[in-house]
């Protein structure tokens, strides 16, 4: 008997998605729990996996589609069975969703469409042999790197920036470049105007950003950090580890380590509001978001019980969720349950910025660009590695003293990584 | 006879004085090294200089011409009595050699490396020494780069006798054309220097133990080359091993009857092995593969600190160009720079009639690493500067990645297609897109232009054929 299999309610308050590729074509054999079709949601990219095993009669809808919960995806049979007999199956259920503009005139392109499966082809980062010789010079992986040149080329500027400080994001114009694609051009009077379409990804950043804007009272408070110990001390562990550790060891960990400390010691910052219960729910765990730019958008996982791992699991599994959150390969789960979060801004320059908090949390801590500045020590000009450090925070239920006693401590930390070590 | 023994020290000891060898000798020389360069023979250069590349390209050249000559009365040329003197020939080529390896030592002598003759043996990860005619040295090194090559394999039931039974080093001297020449294995030097010697005259045969010629290369190529080899008059016997060579014939047995082919010499080109014997390897810890060859990492650094492979006998693709990068690359990252071989390709060329040459991914190469392949093709038959050469066998097909029409590799078949090899690698290394090559101005007439029309075709507007 012939199953059709509708998009399933995947819980979250998710309602809708997109068809980003299907993984079986008409004819495969499915055995169960094979996925069967990758589908964008809010949250993220998820394989939707077979909930029983057999042969695939019909796609009823295309890549790119838009979805809701219920439709219609496809229909399984018994092996040898023939797409007509899902006829009798149900009635109606089975009919191609219409109406949505993706899936228009798509069908022809869904039954010829070749079966992509796990492990597409060795990319290598697209580099001249100059850029690559400059990349081993200054120690950068290029795989890390994206490209701002034509064609997502990496250019020795990229490398230069991936060199500099914190840097494991890119260049936001690759975003914008990569992003903006496909549109269809017309000819106004001010002249050509691309229509592109707006992915679900983005209106997902938009709501949540209009919706943090409108209900936070964004306050940004700013100071400063004489990172040049820091610095020093991240350069030794660095060439001590080189040898026995596969991971690329970033200032990250302590920067997130220090949150932690700060955190601790003040607990609204790592908390969430019921307003309507009337209550404060202060977290006694410590889940630190990572915002992450992917060409698609920005995306912020999570990394987990950050106050639990030492700072090489922390640069680790940082490196792994920017990794997959780029190749939108995250899980719900990863993308859950922050409790505060990190942007990690510095390496695409600035000064400083005024970051949006990710709902519900009450903060977001923005590490801004290092540079060497003069500075008094002493009474003395001299020239240390300096960096701003933000926090934006809630001001309906966090007070500006606190946010500048949080700062305040959270300088100092990262100014003198031996009191850091004490406060581990 | 050993009458003496010396004792000395260096930055840098290179051990075999070909393509890879001397050139890492010159690089570390240039990085301002103290360098001793040892080989074991007379001359410097290797087998590329002395017994490969180029007296072999000499030999075809001067074959090459006595074809078209010979092919050339539609272009209106008669050519009555043309002979061939093949002393004469050898003693050309043999000049070719005696100015390139002497080139070689002059670039040493100016670069302050210390040439050293004998063979070398390794006493420690930090000495060795060398067995010369009349004198024996030890030599302290800071770093070792191995640079031994590799020698052409015996084949069972043929032992190398050097005037019946040869390799491709002696079929290079030969003084006297063969009647009937047999060679074992249809690799790029069988074919290579069988065509010499069917357009200098000889009946040739080639028998070869796979079910096709070149394999792993592109099918449309090969069937290219094969038509042109059965034009030459070569008998070509696919799937056939090659026995034993007895009472004047090679016995071979085949997919259905057993084949007894006349010889007046027998050439075995089956492949070559890694020269890593008698270096003491094993003593000093220095890893190899299975087959001999020694095991490198990218920055050409071997199981031992402070010892390095490069060319032939650290295995990969055994051909010069190839030695000559890792070479910089060893010399390099002894000298402390940040060098790796991060090569995207590494070109191939084939001196057969027509050439053929590869670089980057073929066709099914790239099918098979997973990419969903776009290809152009530009046939010579197309090209005026083909027809004008009168060689209008041949193809240029360029692979692409199909969605984002970056370009994966080049073959190509033809007239003089080697030196189209340079532009496609160059256009792999600096990341090209179709479109880049395609808006390239490529000069008129020339048969570089088949390699834009062949991009231009993988995007549906080769102006010279139709698009289908």
């Amino acid at each position: 008997m012939a199953f059709v299999f509708t998009f399933p309610d995947v819980g979250e308050g998710i309602h809708e998605g997109r068809v980003v590729e299907w993984l079986v074509a008409v004819g495969d054999t499915v055995a169960e729990d094979q996925p069967l079709l990758k589908v964008e949601t809010d949250k993220a990219v998820v394989d939707l996996p077979s909930p029983r095993a057999g042969v695939v009669l019909t796609l009823h809808v295309a890549e790119d589609a838009a979805i809701e919960v219920g439709d219609p995806l496809l229909t399984i049979g018994e092996a040898g069975e023939k797409a007509d007999a899902e006829a009798a199956a149900g009635e109606g259920t089975a009919a191609p969703v219409s109406g949505r503009p993706a899936q228009e005139a798509a069908e022809a392109r869904v039954a010829a469409a070749p079966t992509r499966r796990e492990g597409g082809p060795p990319r290598r980062p697209l580099a001249t042999p100059r850029t690559r010789a400059l990349a081993r010079k200054r120690g950068v992986d290029l795989e890390r790197v994206r490209g701002t040149g034509p064609g997502g080329r990496i250019t020795d500027a990229d490398v230069d920036r991936a060199a500099s400080g914190l840097a494991e994001q890119p260049a936001p114009e690759a975003a914008v470049r990569t992003a903006a694609p496909r549109g269809d051009v017309s000819v106004t009077e001010q002249g050509e105007v691309e229509r592109v379409p707006i992915s679900h990804l983005r209106k997902v950043i938009a709501s949540s950003m209009a919706t943090s804007a409108h209900t936070a009272a964004h306050v940004t408070h700013v100071d400063e950090a004489d990172v040049t110990d820091l610095l020093a001390e991240h350069a030794r562990i660095k060439e001590a580890l080189a040898d026995d550790s596969d991971v690329r060891f970033t200032l990250l960990p302590f920067f997130m380590k220090a949150l932690v400390a700060v955190l601790k010691q003040y607990p609204m910052f790592n908390a969430e509001v019921d307003e309507e219960a009337g209550e404060i729910l202060i977290k006694r765990f410590y889940n630190i978001g990572i915002a992450v730019d992917t060409p698609e958008g920005l995306i912020v996982p999570v990394l987990r019980n950050a106050d639990r791992k030492d700072m090489l699991t922390i640069a680790r599994e940082v490196a792994d969720l920017a990794s997959r959150a780029r190749s939108r390969e995250l899980s719900l789960e990863e993308l859950r349950g922050g409790t505060c979060t990190i942007t990690n801004i510095g390496p695409l320059g600035g000064v400083f910025a005024t970051p949006i908090i990710h709902q519900p949390q009450l903060a977001i801590v923005g590490l801004h660009a290092i540079k060497e500045r003069p500075v008094v020590v002493d009474g003395q000009i001299v020239i240390r590695k300096m960096m701003y450090l933000s926090v934006s925070f809630d001001h309906r239920w966090i007070d500006g003293a606190d946010a500048a006693r949080f700062a305040t401590d959270l300088v100092r930390l990262v100014s003198a990584p031996g009191l850091l070590m004490v406060r581990l | 006879m050993v009458v003496g023994s010396v004792s000395r020290g260096c930055d840098v000891v290179v051990i075999g004085a070909g393509p890879g060898g001397y050139a890492a000798a010159l690089r570390a020389g240039q990085l301002g090294k103290d360098v001793i360069l040892v080989e074991k023979n007379e001359r410097l250069g290797g087998v590329c200089l002395n017994v490969g590349c180029i007296p072999s390209k000499a030999l075809i050249h001067a074959a090459d011409l006595a074809a078209e000559i010979r092919e050339g009365d539609k272009l209106g040329l008669h050519v009555d009595g043309l002979s061939v003197d093949l002393p004469q020939m050898v003693s050309w080529k043999d000049g070719i050699v005696e100015r390139l390896t002497s080139g070689v030592k002059f670039l040493c002598d100016k670069t302050g490396v210390d040439v050293v003759r004998g063979r070398a043996t390794l006493l420690s990860d930090r000495t060795l020494a060398v067995e010369g005619a009349d004198e024996r040295v030890e030599i302290e090194f800071a770093n070792a780069i191995i640079a031994t090559g590799s020698r052409p394999m015996e084949l069972d039931g043929f032992p190398f006798d050097g005037e019946r039974v040869i390799g491709s080093s002696e079929a290079l001297s030969l003084q006297e054309v063969p009647g009937r020449l047999v060679v074992i294995g249809a690799g790029y030097i069988g074919l290579e220097l069988g065509s010499v010697y069917a357009k200098l005259g000889s009946d040739v045969s080639i028998v070869e133990f796979l079910p096709e010629l070149l394999p792993g290369l592109d099918r449309d190529v090969a069937k290219v080359l094969g038509r042109r080899l059965k034009k030459m008059g070569v008998d070509l016997y696919l799937e056939h091993r090659a026995e034993r060579f007895a009472d004047g014939k090679v016995h071979a047995s085949g997919p259905d009857e057993a084949l007894e082919l006349d010889a007046d010499v027998v050439m075995v080109s089956v492949g070559r092995v890694p020269n890593s014997e008698d270096l003491g390897l094993e003593d000093v810890g220095v890893a190899t593969d299975d087959k001999g060859f020694i095991t490198v990492n990218d920055r050409q650094e071997t199981s031992v600190p402070g010892i390095y492979a490069i060319g032939d006998v650290a295995g990969g693709m055994l051909l010069a160009h190839k030695a000559y990068q890792e070479a910089k690359v060893a010399a390099e990252v002894i000298a402390g720079e940040p060098a790796a071989f991060d090569n995207v390709a590494i070109p191939a060329v084939i001196y057969t009639d027509p050439e053929v040459a590869w670089t980057g991914l073929t066709e099914d190469e790239a099918r098979r690493q997973g990419y969903e392949v776009t290809t152009g093709t530009f046939p010579f038959s197309a090209s005026g500067r083909a027809m004008s050469l009168a060689s209008t066998d041949g193809f240029i097909k360029a692979v692409a990645d199909a969605s984002s029409k970056q370009l994966l590799g080049l073959t190509a078949v033809g007239r003089g297609v080697s030196e189209l090899m340079g532009e496609a690698t160059l256009a792999l290394e600096m990341g090209a897109f179709l479109e880049d090559v395609g808006y390239t101005i490529h000069p008129h007439p020339t048969m570089s232009e088949a390699v834009q029309e062949a991009v231009e075709n993988a995007l549906g507007r080769a102006i010279h054929i139709l698009n289908e």
